[in-house]
């Protein structure tokens, strides 16, 4: 049983650094990102590539998941500059599927729908394998505090603020002096290089990589993730990356203690509790369980 | 409406749900075997009757007292023919459940992509899978295949089609594993020279394939081949259809099920498909047959639940005859109960565990086939049919025995 929980927090894990990148991208910049699925696909198999094929360590591979990702976020959002809100939405779904159907047709370099499989894991010789699960959840834990932090460091800085303006009114932003579309830019890269990371973790976890596992749904989890946990609020998303694996997962057992849950039953229910939940918190809690905290102007103490 | 929990009942919140958990576990006398189909997604089609298979098995082997004394635990989960999810739903499998076995993944990237868990757990795995890459992974020996590899299928269509006098071919595959490997046994047969195109690959779910078949029948061949499932090659027939192609349609019967027949109805006439069938006068199919409440017929029916039988009868049998649920020791008595000369030939589990209770040496027949491995855990090779759309119904025209 710990073993499984071991598992399924480390799932947490990449689910969180997602939920993260896309609460820079979106919950505090408001641009929308639905192809999160691809730019997680794009770290993995740089990653997995770069050491699977070309025996890169993983040292090595891992950051250059990490530009990757960057760079890509990075020229989505210089493309699609004078797009906004829907249109935006749209061109990031299609590059998440651009990514996905070239990682299944370009079979010579990444398998294709074979699979790409990983042997290589970070500090595996230096783990017992009975311990390396608990040793990656921590790898991964590690990752989310930094991306944590760095998350909160933008959020707090004066550049958060701008940010949140662009998010509410960028003509504004503009006017005021800001370099709104500097910002997009960065907010859009450095997002996109956490969803890498992610996707690279998830590389070296799972050993086993195939374009089946970058579908859309993906995207559709961490927004849940955004949208249940607080946008805008980094805190909330740890809660509501958290919940939505535990209800995914824990859905699971339904089918154990009422056997008359038929497999493709439980499967349907699993899908329809995760949809309850959407409702049900958008209902009682709109702006999510942990909302953005609002900003409240407090006289300045030694001007007083 | 504000949230509140204090540590009281935040301590009582995490106690039970900590505990739940021990509740499912199998108790400690059952035998806990996963079952791991796709009931949704591309293998939807296939899955319900891998799913329905395997109870059977084991409904029927608890009423008879079960195995090693002990019962027989079954534990489903829907794979989604995702990875990513059958993933999850295997380490539930593996460290909560505690099977010592995962049956009836279907998707090669679904096989492939919980090895390295059922490795590290030492689990048995049993599988309907394609990908060449299967044996090479299972570094252990702990992975059984139920269905031949497909450039077997593509190789013994491309035999069949062959001896009917069908000189040009255009090709077309769905893009994945098991229709690719399937095009290259074709081709080896046929020969490149008798391709009139380029094959190529085209992707499932499209809203339509106008441009792929322009493709594939603009030298107008004698025939084309498409391995495909079924929900593709609904899509990919039809505007076959609506643009007019006279030549013949070869595929696998796993395109031409009942669904694509009450989908294209009569336009379906003379479609060609061909698929590894149970021996034809196989007693375990028989069974099988009606088991499943279905009755004789020329078609193939349920060709993966066939397996799902074969999969858990197999397994069962190689408990009891290993009298242990360690995946290295069951692993080595799935050899034993299914392949070899000599041995006292069984066509189910119930007459299979007599016969091991009676000191008899035993080799498993089932309903999808002899049930041979090689050494690799790949099953050998299947009986091949030849089938034609007349009528709406499946005609048989020619069979390939091995």
């Amino acid at each position: 049983m710990s073993a499984y929980l071991v598992s399924m927090a480390t799932y947490a894990g990449f689910f969180i650094i997602l939920a993260l990148a896309l609460n820079l991208q979106w919950g505090l910049t408001g641009m929308v990102n639905f192809g999160i699925a691809g730019f997680y696909a794009l770290g993995a198999y740089t990653s997995g590539l770069l050491s699977a094929k070309a025996g890169w360590p993983l040292g090595m591979s891992i950051p250059m998941a990490i530009a990757a990702g960057f760079a890509a976020g990075g020229l989505v959002a210089l493309l699609s500059m004078r797009l906004r809100e829907d249109f935006l939405a749209i061109v990031t779904l299609g590059v998440g599927e651009v990514i996905r159907l070239v990682v299944l047709n370009e079979d010579q370099i990444t398998e294709g729908p074979r699979g790409l499989r990983i042997e290589a894991q970070p500090f595996q010789s230096l783990i017992a394998p009975e311990n390396y699960p608990v040793f990656y959840l921590g790898f991964v834990a590690f990752f989310v505090a930094i991306t944590y932090w760095i998350c909160e460091r933008i959020r707090k800085a004066p550049m958060g603020r701008t940010l949140r303006a662009i998010r509410e009114d960028d003509v504004v932003a503009g006017v005021l002096g800001k370099n709104v579309f500097r910002h997009r830019i960065q907010i859009f890269a450095i997002g996109g290089g956490f969803m890498g990371l992610a996707g690279a973790l998830y590389a070296h976890y799972s050993q086993n990589i195939s374009p089946e596992v970058f579908m859309p749904t993906v995207a559709m989890f961490i927004w849940m993730s955004v949208i249940v946990g607080g946008a805008g609020n980094n805190r909330g998303l740890l809660i509501g990356a958290g919940t939505v694996i535990m209800f995914l997962e824990g859905t699971r057992f339904f089918g154990d203690v009422l056997p008359w849950l038929d497999a493709e039953t439980m499967s349907s229910v699993r899908i329809i509790t995760i949809g309850l939940l959407l409702i049900v918190t958008l209902r009682l809690r709109p702006r999510g369980l942990l909302p953005e905290p609002k900003f409240t102007y407090t006289k300045d103490k030694i001007a007083g | 409406m504000s949230f509140h929990m204090n540590r009281r009942s935040f301590l009582a919140a995490s106690t039970a749900a900590l505990l739940v958990p021990t509740i499912l576990r199998a108790q400690e006398s059952d035998i806990a075997i996963g079952s791991l189909t796709p009931n949704t997604g591309g293998g939807a089609p296939f899955g319900p009757n891998i799913t329905a298979a395997h109870k059977r098995v084991v409904d029927a082997v608890n009423a008879a007292g079960g195995i090693l004394g002990r019962q027989v635990r079954l534990f489903q989960e829907n794979s989604e023919t995702n990875p990513e999810t059958a993933v999850r739903a295997a380490d539930k499998l593996i460290n909560v459940n505690g099977v010592c076995a995962i049956v009836g993944t279907f998707s090669s990237s679904v096989t492939l992509g919980i090895m390295p868990k059922c490795q590290a757990a030492n689990v048995v795995q049993m599988c309907t899978s394609s990908s060449s890459d299967i044996p090479v992974a299972d570094e252990k020996g702990l992975v059984f295949n139920f269905q031949p590899l497909s450039p077997i299928w593509g190789r013994a269509i491309g035999e069949l089609v062959k001896s009917r006098g069908i000189e040009t071919f255009g090709l077309m595959a769905l893009n994945n594993d098991f229709t690719r490997s399937m095009m290259d046994g074709f081709i080896e047969i046929v020969g490149q020279d008798a391709l009139l195109n380029e094959p190529f690959y085209y992707n499932a779910q499209q809203s339509s394939y106008r441009s792929e078949v322009t493709q594939l029948i603009e030298k107008n061949p004698q025939a084309v081949f498409v391995p495909s499932y079924v929900t593709d090659f609904t899509a990919v027939y039809k505007e076959l259809y609506r643009q007019g192609y006279e030549g013949t349609v070869i595929t696998t019967s796993l395109s031409t099920g009942p669904q694509f027949k009450e989908a294209i109805g009569g336009a379906a006439e003379g479609i060609v498909h061909g698929f590894p069938v149970p021996a034809i006068n196989s007693p375990a199919y028989k069974e099988y047959l009606v088991e499943a409440g279905l009755e004789a017929s020329d078609s193939v029916q349920h060709p993966f639940g066939t397996a799902g039988r074969d999969q858990l009868t197999t397994l069962l049998l190689a408990i009891e005859k290993a009298g242990s649920t360690a995946g290295p020791d069951i692993a080595k008595a799935v050899w034993e109960v299914t392949t070899g000369e000599g041995k006292t030939t069984v066509y189910n589990l119930a007459d299979g565990l007599a016969a091991l209770r009676a000191g008899k040496e035993i080799n498993y027949s089932g309903a999808s086939g002899s049930i041979e491995f090689d050494e690799e855990g790949m099953v050998l090779g299947r009986d091949f049919q030849l089938s034609e759309i007349r009528d709406g119904e499946d005609v048989v025209i020619e069979r390939l025995e091995y």
